[in-house]
């Protein structure tokens, strides 16, 4: 959720005062410029497309749900700029991927070719979205306030990087055990959670793929 | 070399969410096995299905991603040494992508001129500010 600062410049906004777009601007421009400079190493382009970020947060603020967390609707914002504009230069992944793989990748991402079966499960798919992050993120936060970091750090790179329970036992020092037990318990959680909110949890393979473990 | 890129990696790459070095790697795989080109082909399939990535989730809603206020603290080395462990796991080794460009930031912060900022701001705000309008008169819709 965005802070109570945050959400009074959006008000501000809203109603046309420039000023606070001014503060905006100010409390946010850095560290998306980081962002994209990042992925970029190009100075300029990074500038131009956070400009672009920032007229498209304007665009699209009579949409914007003031529940979500600013800062994160902003990297998001900067992600599809930044993503847009790799497409332009022909260094979006996609590219480089479909390499020796003719254009079956490249027809993948083609908003056209997609667009029936992303718009009829859109809504479906942001449901299921906020299923996950309210559950999640509701563990992630208890596992915080109790100062469970092991428990965290197992189920971030499990969950986020991917790696394998053996990788992350030996990383962390913890047994493969522990490291299952962690998993199951979270993934189980989670599952429950989604079914209570009668969602499938069949459209998450790697809820699929703990249980087939 | 297929298995050593995990699922995980692929949509945070097919996201621009890798670092330079993880995505050199992932390149290099997907150059090297037909099998790896595969698997991201069925990823970019179960994204066109309506399928998630529950890390993909985790990273995009930066659900574990530390406040501003403790990332200046973790510079400053004032974290009680269980957080600071923390923070540093979170940028060193899952590299999030937000959580190192805030960092910059705050580390720029103390290096950057002031007067360069400024010009900076006042460009994407003179780019912007038109937009104001635009953004009031579809709200009051």
């Amino acid at each position: 959720m965005s802070s109570e600062s945050d959400r009074l410049l959006i008000r501000q906004i809203r109603d046309g005062d420039s000023r606070a777009w001014d503060t905006l601007i100010a409390r946010y421009e850095g560290r998306l410029l980081a962002f994209v400079d990042r992925r970029l190493h190009d100075r300029a382009a990074s500038e131009d497309v956070v400009q672009e970020s920032f007229i498209g947060f304007l665009n699209s603020l009579p949409n914007f749900d003031d529940q979500r967390e600013l800062q994160t609707y902003l990297f998001t914002i900067a992600s599809h700029k930044l993503t847009d504009h790799l497409r332009r230069m022909g260094r979006h992944p996609v590219h480089a991927a479909s390499e020796g793989a003719g254009d079956v990748l490249q027809n993948q991402l083609d908003p056209h070719a997609a667009a029936s079966s992303l718009a009829r499960s859109r809504e479906r798919q942001e449901l299921e979205s906020q299923a996950v992050v309210r559950s999640l993120g509701q563990m992630v936060r208890q596992w915080q306030d109790k100062g469970d970091f092991i428990r965290l750090k197992v189920l971030e790179l499990l969950l986020v990087k991917g790696w394998a329970n053996r990788d992350v036992a030996a990383h962390l020092k913890v047994s493969e055990q522990q490291v299952a037990n962690y998993r199951f318990a979270a993934v189980k959680k989670l599952t429950e959670h989604i079914r209570e909110t009668s969602l499938s949890a069949d459209v998450f393979p790697e809820l699929q793929d703990t249980a087939r473990d | 070399m297929a298995a050593s890129i995990p699922r995980a990696q692929l949509h945070a790459y097919l996201d621009d969410a890798l670092s330079d070095r993880e995505t050199a790697l992932v390149e290099q795989a997907l150059r090297e096995s037909d099998v790896l080109r595969q698997s991201l082909r069925a990823i970019l399939h179960e994204r066109d299905r309506g399928e998630h990535s529950i890390g993909a989730i985790w990273r995009r809603q930066r659900l574990s991603c530390p406040g501003r206020e403790q990332l200046g603290s973790y510079l400053l080395q004032a974290l009680e040494s269980d957080l600071q462990d923390y923070i540093d796991f979170h940028l060193k080794t899952v590299a999030c992508p937000f959580c190192q460009a805030n960092l910059a930031d705050l580390q720029a912060l103390q290096q950057e001129a002031e007067p360069q900022v400024r010009q900076r701001r006042q460009r994407i705000f003179d780019s912007s500010a038109g937009y104001l309008k635009v953004g009031r008169e579809q709200g009051g819709k």
